[in-house]
């Protein structure tokens, strides 16, 4: 059996989108009442649920807080559902303490810690279901938990990642298209004023495609933050119709 | 853009199904690609034309077999959907599916693909329970609807498919939308297109004959073997015919031939070999595996090819070179495995990437052109390609291509000779460690401090010969292990007394002590052409056991009282002995004492020290001895040759080395007669031997056979000789031997040679054997025409010689003692020693025969053929083939082929001054000469036995051991003063000729020897080399026989 094409004669990925197209996004906020903020999001079959307290004061050692800004702690972890096949998940393996580095990275560029001196925030995300683009659900997923819990940013953190196959820029891989090997870029952007959080690269490419490819992620981004923007007005609106009653 | 989802059933990693969601995304605005399209589809790139009758959907079934007639330019319209291509990509493959996808990019071409899967109104989801093959076909059904809709119904749509349901189903469904079967499609609408018609015919023949054979084994690699008991059943009924699969060392991928084994051929009337053509009628066997094979019907009996080919280029058309058809069969199962460790080369690294993804799995080229490739899963391909690696094979799966391996280890570079010679060691299965100090503990003790000594009550048992006798050896120069010594005397009633002395190895070899396990282990001294390995350690084997001149030697004697004129056997008596060898002759000498010449005198050390009379006096003894013996010998062949012994002829060459173990020259041998004279003293020893013990042992005597060979075998033979005008009668041992003597050509005495060659090999291997496992009447050896033979004179680098030692001490025994059952093999066990023997000792044959090609490959591959002299010679035509010949090279012993066509297919021409270019022409293949001509009419025949001159060139081959290859420069002789010597001395009588030729190279050696005493020293500290000409440079001149019994006797 040949290998699979990923993106056909015609244009077409082996899902039916064109290049540039993402996957269906749908997202909800406030889905967990407990926590100060949640998110639930659907990127195609890729769905995260994201969790934040805080900020809060330090927690378990207070030698780790910072005197001029709040500590972001991340936790990233897989159910042991989310791939096709069953699989135990310890906390901290290197895959997960990898990711869980990269959200913190991502969400001190944009968060504004300096509010919170000596305090903490805790951002807990988990992948429920699989199917490529895990690090962009954390990161949309974290953002819309971030905005629910109210803690001010200074942008939209809105994350997502492309590959490049015969020529063409992917945008928004799916996990067949991650497990064919070729170079793919995660992206997290700032999107109005298109600043990058957090930018990293698997395998190789040419130098001449990067920008092409970047490219393609950060028109990406930019179409998930239309889309994250609208579940933000929606859910405000709604809560407003609550209260306002 | 809508999202659905597909749940597909996938084969995870462990092969468990796994239960996979997909997205999947449709949309409603796929291009439809037609120029009929009155919808907003946007037109870029290539469109369906509007001026056809029809458009016509190809089912899936219809598009992944029928590929082939879609291709014809005459129709247009076809779309192809998207289902259908998916269904090629995954069940063709990528060959086929790339092959469509050029059809559709082709602007020529009137096809489009339509991605009817993205369409939200043509996407169809597959139900629950519903075949892949119903779905594919009701999805492209439904977008053929959807198109002829889309296109608003101007233009009717067929849709061919092979699925009889759905054209009953489908037919009438839509208006304006057909479905049909191909057939009839291509009847209906292109009646005319003969060539698709044709086309679609064979595709269909192709197809059954395929399907009939995907139901015996479910499409895959190779049919399944049958279980064993039905193998053993069929063999025992005559159905299937057992034998050992050897494959074509020069078309190993096709040609393989199956070797008639056991009871099974006397049943059958099949004389010959099967031939199995092809991998698949193969089936898995690897060369040396006992295989059950049916025969297939007559008229699928193939020829076997006598075209020459190189392994490396594979032959596409090997149809109009092929012979006369032959049995031909299949392997239906293995009943023995015969794998070994095989040597290997990683593919290098151009190779390695282009083999693809799959990194890890690589499939290397065994060194050994009749192995197939193996897969090898290792990380380490990169750092192990420049290495010679052994690995082994773990299974052949019926699914699998090639055999799955495991690397083993490594065992050196590429080109480098430890390396080399290690990989031949391999190939061969020769494990050489060192004695374990186990072994060494049970040696006795000697030093040059604290020799050996005569234990005095073994004195007492022992017939004590050291002052009656006078005893001798005759070896090659620097021979160490000296492990026969011969006597003559008058005795008192004036007969002669003819004694053959062997060193008694057994005396130290306890049987079952570890060094007699180890013994039979290696079962020989393996000779390679710059070392050896022994088969005992050396202590026993150059010091206690040789019959060095001037010490006391326990020996066992065979001594014959012969009749003083006639030489008739009287008597013979088989003791234990105690000896002291006189002198340790080498054959220079003794010849030389022989001719009266007196010159070899003074290289006697034992007649150096002493006074002039005393010397004279024992002179005068040993002259009467040695002359005396040969003149016994004479006898004794003329009497073996009366009864058909036959005298045959290789040519063999010996490899000079200097110090830095580079390679002088290459020299060929030449035979003296005093290596007759003793070779025929042994010969006598060993068949008196053999009488003794398989009198008393008729069930359990180790003896040696050798089989008359097949009639058929000699055909090529007979041919060759009537080419020349000889006739051979190959009939009995006795016509052939005289008719071989016989052919011989005054002007040209390599042709005789050549003949004897063909004639060896023609015959097949002596054997040892077990008498309990053998008629009597098959136990004669054909090429010495004696009714029993054995090996009894070379106990210390033979273990078949220790074995007889051992049953000749216990017939001695039992006739004094009575009944002795020790030591005695049992017949069942005897036999299954025999046939380790005989492995071990084709194994040394083909490491040394191995070994010596290295050294040849090695000698001229430093040298540039353009330039240096040296790769120049001349050769002889021994053999014609459809596109060269064969040649023999005497100067240095090599046989090799010459092409006259060339890969370009370009011709060899000769010019007024016979020197030979290449040129386009054509070649033509009579019986004994082959013709070929250019385009510009010049032509030139090269026929059997014609001198023609030699480039010699070495053709080197990564993975495979190198080879010599020859290339004509001119069609006439080389003239040098080698042939002129040999012209002179083809006038001359035959014996004479060898001893001038002898002395003369002899000269050449002795000059050169002397150059390089310093250097022989060296080699000789180093592995404990014999020095100079050595037993096994003597072995060589015989080597290429295949029967070991002349050769090894003629050494002893």
């Amino acid at each position: 059996m040949a290998a699979l094409e990923l993106l056909s004669d015609e244009g077409y990925r082996a899902d039916g989108r064109r290049a540039a197209e993402l996957r269906k996004v749908r997202a909800r906020m406030g889905v967990f009442a407990q926590a100060d903020g949640s998110a639930y999001i659907e990127q195609g079959n890729t769905k995260a649920l994201a969790v934040v307290y805080g900020p809060h004061e330090m927690r378990g050692s207070r030698s780790k807080a910072l005197h001029d800004r709040a500590l972001v702690n991340c936790q990233y972890s897989m159910a042991t559902f989310s791939t096709s096949e069953r699989k135990r998940r310890p906390h901290g393996d290197r895959k997960s303490s990898e990711m869980t580095l990269h959200l913190k990275q991502t969400f001190e560029a944009a968060i504004l810690t300096q509010l919170y001196p000596r305090s903490q925030i805790d951002i807990y995300v988990q992948i429920l279901q699989a199917d490529g683009g895990n690090y962009c659900a954390c990161v949309n997923a974290a953002t819309l938990a971030v905005i629910d819990a109210g803690i001010p940013m200074r942008d939209y953190v809105c994350a997502s990642s492309a590959g490049f196959v015969e020529d063409t820029p992917l945008a928004d891989l799916s996990y067949i298209e991650e497990a064919s090997g070729g170079p793919q870029v995660a992206l997290a952007l700032l999107p109005t004023s298109e600043q990058i959080a957090l930018l990293e690269m698997n395998s190789r490419l040419h130098e001449d495609h990067l920008e092409e490819v970047i490219e393609a992620a950060s028109k990406a981004c930019k179409a998930v933050h239309a889309v994250l923007d609208q579940v933000v007005r929606d859910h405000v609106q709604e809560v407003t119709a609550l209260l306002g009653d | 853009m809508q999202r659905t989802e597909k749940v597909l059933q996938l084969r995870g990693q462990q092969g468990r199904s796994v239960r996979v969601v997909r997205e999947h995304y449709v949309r409603p605005d796929v291009p439809c690609r037609s120029a009929l399209c009155r919808a907003a589809c946007p037109r870029d790139g290539k469109l369906l034309s509007d001026d056809v009758t029809h458009y016509v959907v190809p089912d899936w079934k219809v598009v992944q077999d029928y590929l082939e007639i879609l291709e014809f330019p005459e129709l247009k319209g076809i779309i192809f959907m998207q289902t259908a291509c998916q269904a090629v990509q995954h069940q063709k493959g990528r060959r086929q599916y790339n092959k469509l996808r050029n059809l559709v990019k082709d602007a020529r071409h009137d096809c489009i693909v339509f991605a009817n899967e993205f369409h939200q109104h043509s996407y169809l989801p597959r139900e629950k329970g519903e075949s892949m093959e119903k779905w594919q076909t009701r999805s492209i059904y439904n977008a053929t609807v959807w198109y002829y809709n889309h296109c608003l119904g101007q233009m009717p749509v067929v849709m061919v498919t092979e699925d009889e349901d759905a054209i009953r189903q489908y037919g009438n469904e839509t208006e304006g939308v057909f479905v049909i079967s191909f057939k009839n499609y291509l009847d209906n609408f292109w009646p005319d297109l003969k060539a698709a018609h044709e086309l679609f015919d064979s595709i269909i023949q192709a197809r059954r004959e395929r399907e009939s054979e995907s139901q015996e084994n479910n499409g895959k690699e190779y049919p399944e073997h049958l279980p064993m008991e039905i193998l053993e059943a069929g063999v025992k009924s005559g159905r299937y015919v057992q034998g050992i699969l050897n494959v074509n060392k020069h078309r190993a991928q096709l040609e393989a031939f199956v070797r008639l084994q056991g009871v099974g051929s006397k049943e059958t009337e099949l004389q010959s070999d099967i031939l199995i053509y092809g991998a698949r009628a193969r089936n898995r066997a690897i060369h040396g595996d006992v295989v059950a094979v049916e025969l297939l019907p007559l008229h699928e009996w193939k020829g076997r090819t006598v075209a020459l080919c190189e392994n490396e280029t594979e032959d596409k058309t090997p149809a109009d070179t092929t012979g006369d058809p032959m049995p031909t069969g299949k392997v239906i199962g293995i009943i023995q495995k015969n794998w070994r460790d095989y040597v290997v080369t990683f593919p290098s690294k151009e190779e390695s990437q282009s083999q693809g993804k799959n990194a890890q799995k690589i499939l290397v080229t065994p060194w050994d052109y009749r192995i197939p490739k193996i897969r090898i899963s290792t990380q380490q391909a990169e750092s192990l390609q420049e290495y010679r690696v052994v690995v082994r094979i773990d299974s052949w799966e019926s699914t699998s291509l090639y055999p799955n391996g495991h690397f083993v280890r490594v065992l050196g570079r590429i080109g480098d000779l430890e390396g080399e010679i290690a990989a031949i060691l391999v190939e061969n299965s020769i494990s050489v460690a060192p004695f374990s100090e186990i072994q060494m503990s049970e040696m006795p003790v000697s030093s040059s401090k604290n020799p050996w000594k005569v234990n005095p009550e073994e004195e007492q048992k022992r017939v004590d010969l050291r002052d009656t006798h006078l005893i001798f050896s005759i070896d090659p120069k620097g021979c160490e292990d000296v492990d026969d010594a011969l006597s003559i005397r008058t005795l008192p009633n004036g007969n002669l007394e003819l004694g053959v002395h062997i060193a008694d190895v057994t005396h130290f070899v306890a049987v079952n002590s570890y060094t007699d396990v180890e013994a039979r282990a290696r079962a020989t001294t393996y000779y390679l052409a710059d070392r050896r390995y022994d088969m005992l350690p050396s202590i026993l084997s150059a010091d206690i056991c040789s019959l060095l001149s001037g010490v006391d030697r326990y020996a066992v004697s065979v001594m014959w009282e012969l009749d003083k004129e006639s030489y008739e056997i009287l008597s013979v008596s088989y003791n234990k002995t105690i000896i002291r060898s006189a002198y340790k002759l080498v054959y220079e000498a003794a010849q030389g004492l022989l001719d009266g010449d007196t010159s070899a005198v003074g290289d006697i050390l034992e007649l150096k020290d002493l006074d002039e009379r005393t010397r004279q006096k024992k002179l005068t003894e040993l002259v009467w001895a040695i002359s005396k013996l040969t003149d016994i010998a004479r006898h004794v062949r003329a009497k073996r040759d009366s009864c058909g012994a036959l005298e045959l002829e290789g040519v063999e060459i010996r490899v000079q080395l200097d110090d830095k173990k580079n390679i002088h020259d290459l020299i060929p041998k030449q035979p003296l007669e005093v290596h007759k004279t003793v070779a025929e003293c042994m010969i006598l020893a060993n068949h008196w031997v053999a009488k003794k013990i398989s009198e008393n042992f008729p069930h359990q005597a180790l003896l040696r056979q050798h089989p008359p060979p097949r009639q058929e075998f000699f055909s090529e033979l007979r041919e060759c000789a009537s080419a020349k005008g000889f006739s051979i009668d190959t009939r009995s041992n006795k016509a052939l031997a005289e008719s071989l003597d016989k052919a011989d050509d005054p002007q040209d005495p390599i042709i005789n040679k050549l003949l004897r060659s063909m004639a060896t090999h023609a015959m097949s291997n002596a054997l040892y054997f077990s008498t309990g496992s053998c008629p009597e009447g098959e136990f004669h050896h054909y090429g010495l025409a004696l009714d029993k033979y054995t090996h009894f004179t070379s106990p210390i680098r033979r273990y078949a010689d220790i074995v007889v030692h051992r049953l000749l001490m216990a017939a001695t025994l039992k006739e004094s003692k009575g009944d002795v059952k020790d030591n005695v093999f049992s017949n069942k066990d005897l036999e299954e020693l025999c046939r380790h023997i005989n492995n071990r000792n084709r194994a040394a044959q083909h490491a040394q025969k191995q070994s010596t090609e290295l050294f040849q490959c090695m000698h001229f591959k430093d040298k540039t053929p353009e330039t240096d002299e040296r790769c120049i010679a001349d050769g002889v035509i021994y053999s014609i083939r459809t596109n060269g010949v064969l040649v023999f090279v005497p100067r240095y012993g090599i046989k090799a082929a010459a092409y006259m066509k060339n890969k370009e297919g370009l011709v060899i021409s000769c010019q007024r001054d016979s020197s030979c270019e290449w040129k386009p022409g054509s070649l033509h293949h009579f019986q004994n000469k082959i013709t070929s001509t250019t385009t510009t009419g010049e032509s030139v025949t090269l026929s059997l036995f014609d001198h023609i001159t030699v480039k010699i060139l070495v053709h080197t081959s990564r993975c495979h051991a190198d080879t010599i290859k020859l290339e004509i420069i001119r069609n006439a002789p080389y003239q040098t003063l080698d042939t002129e010597v040999s012209q002179k001395n083809s006038n001359v009588a035959k014996s004479e000729l060898v001893k001038e030729v002898s002395q003369s190279a002899e000269e050449a050696q002795r000059a050169q020897e002397k150059a390089r005493v310093e250097v022989i020293e060296e080699e000789y500290q180093e592995y404990c080399q014999t020095k100079g000409a050595s037993l096994y440079q003597l072995l060589e001149e015989i080597r290429d026989l295949a029967l070991l019994d002349i050769s090894a006797d003629i050494r002893t």
